[in-house]
């Protein structure tokens, strides 16, 4: 009953914090400086043009009445019509998302993996020159600067090598021939190699930090210690016990950490024109499309404050305490 | 649990009483610290890149008296007009315009720690107070101040601030470290207000309180200098992100175009199409940005390990 | 340390062959790449077009695409840019008496193989008033009626006579009634009719040009094929035998242009139909694959001035800004010389309608003689300076403290430019702006704005000193003039943004409106276009050219008009090398 409670208790919190998210969205893109009209509507129109288009797309409204018909409409699921575009947000917004989720879903399990891995065995040899080495590549991962190293990722491997290619998803020639799922399916994964590198490079280095310093910390317990008394083999001790116990806090905080893995994704995106919700955000952002900015924007707010119900979630089901 | 800073996790367990104890000997144990710090590899390192890049970001004040052609945004050699690579009298070559590209990384380097300082600072103190406030007064206020600091925790910054530019037009400098500020005080927050937490049912703090200091008197008088310390260590990591969200906007075009930075750099080298031709003008920004903040990262690490004696001693063993 | 040494020694051997995995695997995907099909141009699109809808795809990305699709009834000739017949059979008959237009209609069948007839044009024109399309509707408004006595044959009656019907009315593309019947019917029943039209989806748009779509993959690419149907295959249209000889198209979408040209570099693609900064012309130029095409551009890029408000109300004050303003300098530094300094408002590639005999400010002087005249102008008009620019022996100083002849002190100058991003050209302009603005004393800052911020403030509020901006695609037709300067307009969000206000002016710039004999039209404009240069409003800067580059190893042909190769000539002409060399 209690565990019921605090679940609900959390979900309500989310929903609240959605509310509010939408709400300040709204007004932050409808009370910024100059007029929406002027970012919607081509500037070379004339003015009687300009108030023809502006009635018809229902911005002469009062803003209360087209915040109250935002609110209907989101709640409905009707996430209205991108200006741009001419179609519903829902529309683009489901073409892209399967495109980022393939990227993200699959760069963070490999980094997680690799950082976990790899983190383990810098702890354990915590001193030597190999976790210097391996820390210190960590903090340089972590502190590159993303588009820069992309481009220059694209440059050396995608022209100069020349084994990867220019961006992109897909080779048209390929696919505007009659070929077959399998020669897709390889031309897909050939294109999404480099930015998954990139992306891979920049979260491994905080998952090696992260299992690093927890390794760290699980190794300081007593029942390593007992372990050790017990005359277990160290590779026992170091991945039976330690390990398992250390890589918990990585798996939870893939949630925790998804802003930051946002960021980076966006640019990511941009850079290796990735067709994904991220560069869909920027481009929105740059040609003042509203709909799908917002829409874009409250995707990725709901996707982080899900992802942390869900570790909020797991912590409580390991750490019963928390509920009580 | 590890407390997270972008992504990157820093242990505070046990970190209590290493802190309480900094209050007294202040001077003696600064100098012991530093000892501490200065033969630890990583801090060494990082104060070595530092002193670099402090020099560089002093140089820039020179460069331009000694030829108006070294100014980093106006000055223009008159000889030259399309980018050229290093040679004498410009280190580094020049852009597309004739501007000394050494003079630019100079500027750069000096713009970064302006807005890595002082972005990192208002973040600091914003959530210093916050987390003070929050821990001290408990309750309902506490409840709203860390939701708040939950929201805030989990929106990807770099995305807010393209949207907020693109709404409110071009920011200026000032601006855009508010705004990495504001995004950035929540982390801390929490820290300081565990800190907090445990501190105030102190002694010390209870003698105060039945000798009647007002609330704020505790808060500023008693609280702040224990949590001080760790405010500092937060600083380090917080300069890093925000070199790097400044350095991201710039390159995307959001920055302020009145000033000179290492994003900056690389938005023009990107746009004016020659950043595959002129490694000379693409590379040494982008090696600056990484160096910059691992230097400061290897720092807050450093400082970490002083802070907290226990890892020092395993470190050590 | 046995097992940590061990251990080192496996992994660096697992990371080793994890990485010539990796290597190998791509090294096999890209080698199993399809050779590809000789037929196949490749075009790399800067961004994805906004819609296959045309009356929302006006953006440039998407008339790219449309442009092969739907047609008009007249276009301009590629070298000559006189009006020709496209869809039409010849050039209209004009009665002066009736104001009529009767034009004849080449047998053109649409892309499903259905015949193109008057019924289209009636129907395109009943779409235009129905919906009042915007752009169009304020340009066909001098339509009294359309007649159509038969299948090929269109009548267009007038309210008055119009310099401007052939250039404005007759290029406007045709569109289907069979296409787009059903779906006008049911958006005129919505409440926002025109709004509802432009959310159609469209999938396969239907037209009478040389491709249709096959294929859009949203994000990646547009795949187009010939059109069996098309009506100028074999026909010599503008000096141009038309084909089209590819088989078909095929639009890549690039997200950033470095990218874009390494693929061009690499022979990706053939063609990238975008603009092209001068920074990549030095690795361009090296390479024997590649050739570039520098075509001047129909372009205003100018200076403009707030004419409702001090200082800038003082015609004087512009013209001593007008002096200092270096446009040889922008023209070798910023532009790096590819392009024209611009005379004025009129580009000189008009060749037509521009008027050289402008008055010119200081031209090819040095910056001392700029700034002495400059100076010599302001200090007879009664401005004076704490310290002078220019002392009393003559040397240029650092001038301080301007005042106007009124004797109060001159607030700050903030000259707004578009931001970096969207063009470096134009806000490093207004920085150098604002440098010689200070040579002569004038507290002048110029200021990056937001594009969309930068139109409000400057079309909408009217709250500015001066600003940057560009046409990028100014028509041919030199009509803009009136839209830009006519008092009428200066209204918010009214076209007239610097408030300009001249009787005289508005009065020769509606006359020449009705005007039909070019020559006397012509000296109306000359006449326009020397009022301008004398009073400032706009001070016309430069005119880049459009550069492009093609990949040449697979095909040739291209057609070069003002605005570059990018265009329906080019698709309809273009031809893969081997049949060149036959």
């Amino acid at each position: 009953m209690r565990n019921q409670i605090y679940i609900l208790g959390k979900l309500m919190e989310i929903v609240i914090i959605f509310f509010v998210i939408m709400t300040v969205l709204f007004f932050l893109f409808r009370l910024s400086p100059g007029d929406p009209v002027s970012k919607v509507v081509d500037p070379m129109l004339t003015p009687e043009d300009t108030q023809y288009l502006i009635e018809q797309m229902g911005l002469d409204k009062p803003i209360w009445e087209q915040y109250m018909v935002y609110l209907k409409n989101c709640s409905t699921g009707n996430l209205g019509v991108s200006f741009h575009y001419g179609e519903p947000v829902f529309k683009i917004i489901k073409e892209r998302l399967g495109w980022t989720i393939l990227l993200f879903t699959s760069s963070t399990v490999l980094a997680a993996l690799v950082g976990v891995f790899l983190g383990k065995i810098s702890a354990w040899n915590k001193g030597s020159r190999l976790d210097n080495i391996l820390s210190i590549s960590a903090l340089v991962c972590y502190t590159l600067f993303i588009p820069w190293f992309a481009l220059l990722l694209l440059w050396i491997f995608g022209f100069k090598i020349g084994i990867f290619p220019l961006g992109g998803i897909l080779s048209p020639e390929l696919w505007v021939t009659n070929s077959s799922w399998f020669a897709r399916g390889l031309d897909i994964l050939h294109h999404m190699i480099l930015p998954l590198i990139t992306l891979f490079i920049i979260n491994l280095g905080s998952y090696l930090l992260l299992m690093r310093s927890s390794m760290l910390g699980v190794l300081r317990e007593d029942y390593i210690i007992t372990a050790r008394a017990k005359g277990l083999s160290e590779k026992v001790i170091r991945n039976k016990h330690a390990a398992k116990n250390a890589a918990l806090p990585v798996v939870t905080s893939v949630g925790l950490s998804l802003a930051f893995s946002i960021n980076g994704g966006a640019l990511t995106e941009q850079i290796f024109t990735w067709p994904g919700i991220g560069r869909e955000l920027i481009f929105a952002v740059s040609n003042n499309d509203y709909p799908l900015a917002q829409a874009c924007f409250l995707l990725i707010a709901l996707v982080v404050l899900l992802a942390n119900f869900i570790v909020d979630m797991l912590y409580a089901y390991l750490d019963p305490r928390i509920t009580h | 649990m590890p407390i997270w800073i972008r992504g990157l996790p820093i242990d505070v367990r046990g970190r209590t009483k290493g802190v309480f104890m900094l209050k007294n000997h202040y001077v003696q144990r600064f100098l012991q610290s530093w000892k501490i710090f200065i033969e630890n590899p990583l801090g060494k390192t990082g104060v070595i890149i530092l002193f670099v890049f402090m020099v560089m970001a002093l140089a820039s004040f020179v460069v331009p008296h000694i030829n108006p052609m070294y100014d980093p945004m106006i000055g223009i050699d008159p000889n030259i007009s399309i980018s050229t690579g290093p040679s004498l009298t410009h280190w580094l070559g020049t852009d597309n315009v004739g501007r000394d590209l050494f003079a630019q990384l100079l500027e750069g380097a000096k713009v970064a720690f302006i807005v890595g300082l002082s972005s990192a600072f208002f973040s600091i103190v914003l959530g210093m107070v916050i987390g003070m406030i929050s821990g001290y007064a408990g309750g309902t206020l506490d409840t709203f101040l860390m939701r708040t600091a939950d929201i805030i925790m989990v929106l990807p910054s770099l995305v807010i601030l393209l949207i907020l530019s693109s709404l409110f037009g071009q920011f200026n400098i000032w601006i855009i470290v508010f705004i990495i500020a504001i995004m950035r005080w929540p982390a801390v927050s929490r820290v300081i207000r565990s800190q907090t937490l445990s501190l105030k049912h102190r002694p010390f703090i209870e003698a105060s309180k039945v000798a009647g200091a007002s609330h704020l008197r505790i808060i500023f008088r008693h609280i702040m200098p224990n949590v001080l310390p760790l405010a500092f260590l937060y600083m380090t990591f917080r300069v890093t992100s925000a070199i790097l969200v400044e350095a991201a906007l710039s390159f995307l075009g959001f920055g302020d175009p009145s000033q000179v930075s290492w994003g900056m750099m690389l938005q023009w080298v990107w746009k004016s199409g020659n950043m595959f031709h002129a490694p000379y003008w693409l590379l040494p920004p982008g090696i600056s940005i990484s160096l910059l903040t691992l230097a400061f990262y290897l720092l807050g690490r450093a400082m970490d390990e002083v802070l907290d004696p226990r890892l020092r001693k395993e470190g050590r063993a | 340390m046995g097992t940590s040494l061990k251990l080192r020694v496996r992994f660096c051997f697992n990371l080793l062959l994890l990485v010539i995995m990796l290597i190998a695997v791509a090294a096999f995907l890209s080698s199993c790449q399809k050779p590809r099909n000789p037929g196949l141009l490749n075009i790399g699109l800067p961004e994805e077009p906004r819609s296959l809808n045309l009356w929302l795809g006006t953006d440039a990305n998407s008339r790219k695409i449309l442009s092969q699709i739907y047609q008009p009834l007249y276009r301009r000739h590629p070298e000559t840019l006189e009006i020709i017949p496209w869809l039409a059979r010849e050039n209209p008959v004009f009665d002066k008496k009736n104001l009529t237009y009767t034009v004849k209609l080449r047998d053109v069948k649409w892309s499903d193989g259905s015949d193109f007839t008057s019924e289209d044009v009636l129907f395109t024109k009943q779409m235009v008033f129905d919906f009042k399309i915007p752009r169009y509707y304020s340009k066909w408004n001098i339509i009294k009626k359309i007649e159509a006595p038969d299948a090929h044959t269109v009548v267009f009656h007038l309210k008055k006579p119009s310099a401007i019907f052939m250039s404005r009315v007759m290029t406007v593309p045709m569109v289907s009634k069979k296409e787009w019947g059903t779906i006008a019917k049911e958006a005129l029943t919505k409440a926002k009719p025109l709004r509802s039209l432009q959310d159609y989806e469209i999938e396969k748009p239907l037209g009478t040009g040389p491709f249709v779509l096959s294929e859009y993959k949203k994000g990646s690419y547009i795949h187009m094929k010939k059109n069996p149907y098309f009506f100028g295959r074999g026909q010599k249209i503008g000096n141009h035998l038309l084909g089209p000889y590819v088989d078909s198209l095929l639009f890549r979408i690039y997200g950033t242009s470095d990218v874009a040209i390494l693929a061009l570099e690499k022979g990706d693609i053939d063609y990238y139909w975008g603009d092209i900064q001068p920074g990549y012309l030095k690795d361009l130029k090296e390479l024997d694959s590649i050739d570039l095409y520098f075509n001047k551009k129909s372009a205003l890029y100018f200076l403009g001035f707030n004419l409702r408000k001090p200082p800038f109300n003082d015609k004087l004050l512009r013209q001593a800004v007008a002096m200092v303003v270096n446009k040889e300098f922008i023209l070798t530094r910023i532009l790096q010389n590819f392009g024209t300094p611009m005379q004025s408002v009129i580009p000189s590639g008009n060749h037509f309608w521009f008027n050289p005999n402008v008055r010119k400010y200081e031209d090819g002087k040095t910056r001392d003689e700029r700034i002495k005249s400059a100076y010599g102008l302001l200090k007879a008009a009664g401005y004076s300076w704490d310290t002078p620019p220019v002392s009393e022996d003559g040397k240029i100083v650092t001038p301080s403290d301007i005042r106007l002849p009124s004797g109060e002190t001159m607030d700050d100058i903030v000259i707004l430019t578009p931001p970096a991003d969207y063009d470096p050209k134009r806000a490093f302009t207004g920085t150098m702006v604002q440098e010689w603005c200070r040579q002569i004393g004038l507290p002048a800052f110029s200021r990056p704005m937001a594009f969309n911020s930068l139109l409000d403030t400057v079309k909408g509020k009217h709250e500015f000193d001066a600003f940057i901006l560009g046409y990028g695609k100014l028509n041919l037709d030199p009509d803009y003039l009136r839209s830009f300067f006519d008092s009428k307009n200066d209204k918010p969000r009214g076209w007239n943004m610097s408030g300009y206000h001249n009787l005289k002016f508005d009065k020769l710039a509606r006359m020449q409106t009705t005007l039909i004999d070019e020559k006397k039209r012509k000296v109306v404009i000359w006449k326009m276009q020397e009022m301008i240069l004398e009073d400032l409003p706009y001070l016309p800067l430069y005119n880049p050219y459009v550069i492009e580059a093609i990949f040449n190893e697979r095909f040739d042909g291209w057609v070069s008009k003002v605005d570059g190769i990018g265009n329906i000539w080019s698709m309809c002409v273009v031809k893969p090398v081997d049949s060149l060399e036959e």
